[in-house]
């Protein structure tokens, strides 16, 4: 099988390469043998990911044989391992991982060379753009990080899996994950094939969109499963460290949000074409350089990959895609040229233009921590740490910023907004948000509480000392969230108003409508929903609570309202694992509402802990107790913690993948009007429709 | 726009007049406590495990209980947060502050991101007056006369259409 695997690789390289170099001969010559090449040249594409299939699968086969003669099998799973977590070796390690990435790109250059009738000669430039980065996974598969190394001496177990990994959630995170990274490359072809060939209109736009958002989208849960893993499983009670490694699945994230809003301003507007070409190259470029984080050693991160001299690939293969780009971008700028021009400053092209300079800020801010260690080495001979409250104090206020925007944005028209109708729009929320503030402040969030005493200006001026940074940031993003919701329902209520007299029915069944109407705009709006939501989760970390105490059976400990009393103590042992678990009774003033059973696992293969967090849930906390260890008197200890609103940030992300999900579905056939218009207004309707039509659209 | 500006107004007087009139009592203990979670927030646990050192949650480790001994002292000793975090580097290491300190080479961590942010706006900017300045030309070639009439249809139009 290993033997089978390696060849795979090998043909599958020689496909790729076939597919690269007769796909460019095809679209150099023009003529009929050339369209034949090109056609051999889609198949060798569709063949590639036949021969990758077969790689990922002798290599699976591998793990779930225990075949410990592949070094990477021996060094990621053992006998004793669950089956399920044998086939997440698949992508557990360096070289597995590269396998799995070039498995899913073939993948997803699969469809696109089946789907080649949507759009053949831009298919054709995108496959070959496609195939030229297969190649390079390709060579560093099969030279550089062969996932079929052999052994020179066969062992009788394996290393096994890293504990942290052998959870449910991690069987699914690392694919999604690798489904929105390699996804990104989709766009990427379709905008440097377009460029190439001066493609006429904007088709390619609204292809792209769709494969960006269903990146974007398992981008999205791939993130959000970490985070969750991370809350459920690494037992220091938060979601989000700014580690580097979470930093680069960050940054793709942001500017392959800030392209899913400017593009709208291309499609309707024919706006900012340079601009949207440039993030997709800018997102794919942040891809490979989440690569290289990860997988170079060059930054110290739990998450990454052991240090490696694959790093020099990465940058080879950022540099090359650079210069493609540029000369591609320099030779064939001129086809570029915007449309339209903003109009107005208070019009939605101009809030997408905001959206687009905080998230790219967010972006290069990210960076910027991430790789700051690595530049005070290089100046001062020794790497800082950058950690959370560097990334809190800098990229929160961004934050905020943007859900602002979110709030405002979808209120305000194309072209330019009147104040009458923003008057008419944003009372409503702004009142209610106001609300939400002096509520908040009501019930006790003061962030100044703490030192509300300035002898001087110079100690106002100082205001980290007394202000509370989480406070006040809380106290910004719940009237804030108030107010994205409060639009967002606006929003589907009115437009359900307009139509409910038509469809003669209730208003919530006119919503449903109205949002199968216009798929993308209400979807987006559910999405923006679960933004809000996410925020109001994040601000709930404010006002966190933690205790510590050794717990023998019978005693208690208090945190907040609630009442941990140990019941029974028990230990267990298995092949793959012994573990320690508590069982307690959770009480809340005083009142029994349930059990608790934290759990320390010792795995046997690296003698390595791992925590099972017993976790409480409801809409306004969570109760997270875990079993820390156990003290010199062999006395468990058990740590609990109070995270309110978690829940809201689960919720939240459900939200925006239902939204992003409406949003990718295609659109009901609209309404006939039976209202008689004279035929002059008629025809001067007809000609607005004309002039409202996506720019390109007749082309 | 009138009438909107005297409420606007009171809205944003009692905003910033509200958190003074509630001001609370200081509390030298809650000032205390809040300090050391601020600083203590500021550093990792030297151990190796890669945790903040005041969420450092493994029971026996060799490190965390002094470096937060070291820290309270300092507290007491120093008055400024930035001397107590001067005090850590120089006998912990530089890695076991994860913020960048507010001197030196490492001042540029802070002083980049709100430069870069204010670029990115002040170019923002400029990209707008360019292009509002170029409309009125597009807009003279472009303008077709609209009946009044098809003003509700456009506004629905839009309302319907609209990305």
């Amino acid at each position: 099988m290993p033997l089978l695997g390696s060849f795979c690789l090998l043909f599958s390289l020689a496909l790729a390469l076939y597919c690269f170099v007769a796909g460019i001969i095809s679209l150099v010559r023009r003529s009929p043998a050339s369209a034949r090449l090109g056609e051999t040249a889609r198949r060798a594409g569709l063949a590639s990911f036949i021969a990758v299939s077969g790689s990922a699968f002798a290599l699976v086969w591998a793990a779930l044989n225990n075949d410990f003669s592949l070094a990477y099998i021996h060094a990621h799973t053992n006998r004793a391992l669950p089956i399920a977590y044998k086939i997440s070796a698949l992508w557990s390690g360096q070289e597995g991982s590269l396998l799995f990435w070039a498995w899913l790109l073939a993948g997803y250059g699969f469809v696109l060379r089946w789907r080649h009738k949507v759009d053949q000669r831009l298919t054709a430039f995108s496959s070959v753009v496609l195939a030229g980065i297969q190649i390079f996974f390709l060579m560093l598969v099969n030279f550089s990080a062969n996932p079929f190394g052999i052994m020179d001496r066969v062992a009788a177990d394996g290393n096994g899996l890293n504990p942290l990994l052998q959870y449910p959630e991690m069987v699914i995170h690392p694919p999604m994950l690798y489904l929105g990274y390699v996804g990104l490359s989709v766009p990427f072809a379709f905008a440097l094939g377009a460029l190439i060939m001066k493609y006429p209109g904007e088709k390619w736009i609204h292809i792209t969109r769709r494969w960006t958002m269903v990146a974007w989208l398992f981008l999205t849960c791939g993130i959000f499963l970490g985070a969750h893993w991370a809350y459920s499983v690494l037992g220091w009670g938060g979601y989000w460290a700014w580690d580097p490694v979470e930093n680069a699945s960050l940054l793709p994230w942001l500017s392959g949000t800030a392209f899913l809003h400017s593009v709208m301003m291309q499609e309707k507007r024919g706006m900012m074409k340079v601009w949207n070409i440039w993030l997709i190259f800018i997102t794919f470029l942040l891809t490979i350089m989440g690569d290289f984080l990860t997988r170079s050693g060059i930054v110290a991160s739990v998450h990454a990959f052991a240090r490696s001299d694959i790093g020099a690939w990465f940058l080879v293969m950022m540099s090359v895609t650079l210069a493609v780009c540029v000369f591609f971008f320099v030779k064939n700028r001129d086809h570029l040229k915007s449309e339209n021009s903003l109009e107005s400053l208070v019009s939605r092209e101009s809030s997408f233009m905001w959206n687009n300079v905080l998230l790219l800020a967010a972006c290069f801010f990210v960076l910027w921590g991430t790789l700051f260690p690595v530049l005070t080495e290089w100046v001062k001979g020794h790497k800082i740490t950058v950690g959370l409250p560097f990334f809190n104090y800098i990229n929160v206020p961004i934050g905020l910023a943007l859900l602002l925007l979110t709030g405002i944005g979808p209120l305000l028209a194309w072209r330019r907004t009147s104040w009458s109708s923003i008057r008419k729009n944003f009372s409503i929320p702004a009142g209610l948000s106001l609300l939400a503030f002096i509520a908040l402040i009501a019930f006790g969030v003061r962030p100044w509480a703490e030192t509300p005493h300035f002898s001087s200006v110079s100690e106002f001026l100082h205001f980290t000392q007394w202000l509370s940074f989480a406070n006040s940031c809380a106290l910004i993003a719940i009237p804030l969230a108030t107010l994205v919701a409060t639009t967002i329902l606006l929003e589907f209520i009115r437009g359900g108003r307009v139509l409910q007299p038509k469809l003669e029915t209730n208003v919530f069944g006119a919503m449903l409508h109205l949002t199968h109407r216009n798929t993308r705009r209400y979807g987006g709006y559910i999405a923006h929903l679960g933004v809000a939501l996410i925020f109001i989760g994040l601000a709930g970390s404010a006002w966190d609570k933690e205790n510590e105490q050794p717990l023998r059976v019978g005693e208690k400990m208090q945190i907040g309202q609630y009442t941990l009393v140990s019941q029974d103590e028990t230990q267990d042992d298995n092949s793959n694992y012994t573990s320690f678990a508590a069982a307690l009774e959770v009480q809340k003033n005083g009142k029994k509402i349930g059990n608790l059973y934290p759990e320390i696992r010792i795995f046997k293969a690296s003698q390595q802990p791992d925590h099972m967090v017993a976790i409480r849930s409801n809409f306004k906390e969570d109760l997270y107790v875990i079993y820390a260890g156990r003290d010199e008197g062999e006395v468990p200890v058990i740590k609990a913690f109070i995270k309110p609103l978690v829940s809201w940030l689960w919720i939240g992300v459900i939200v925006v993948i239902l939204g992003t999900g409406v949003a990718l579905l295609p659109n009901a056939a609209p309404l006939k009007s039976t209202v008689p218009v004279p035929a002059a207004v008629a025809a001067q309707a007809s000609a607005f429709e004309k002039q409202m039509e996506p720019v390109g659209a007749s082309k | 726009m009138r009438r909107l500006q005297p409420r606007l107004a009171l809205a944003l007087t009692l905003c910033f007049a509200l958190p003074l009139m509630m001001r609370a009592d200081v509390d030298k203990a809650h000032e205390d406590k809040a300090r050391y979670e601020r600083t203590g927030g500021k550093m990792q646990c030297m151990c190796g495990c890669n945790q903040m050192l005041l969420k450092c949650n493994h029971v026996g480790c060799p490190v965390s209980p002094v470096m937060i001994r070291d820290l309270k002292v300092q507290l007491n000793a120093k008055t400024g947060d930035e001397e107590v975090l001067d005090w850590f580097r120089q006998n912990y290491g530089v890695t076991t502050v994860i913020l960048p300190a507010s001197h030196g080479f490492e001042l540029t961590a802070w002083v980049v991101p709100p430069v870069v942010l204010a670029l990115a706006v002040v170019l923002a900017g400029l990209i707008v007056v360019t292009w509002r300045k170029r409309m009125p030309q597009m807009a003279a070639a472009g303008d077709v006369a609209v009946d009044p009439k098809l003003e509700s249809l456009r506004s629905r139009a839009r309302q319907e259409t609209e990305i």
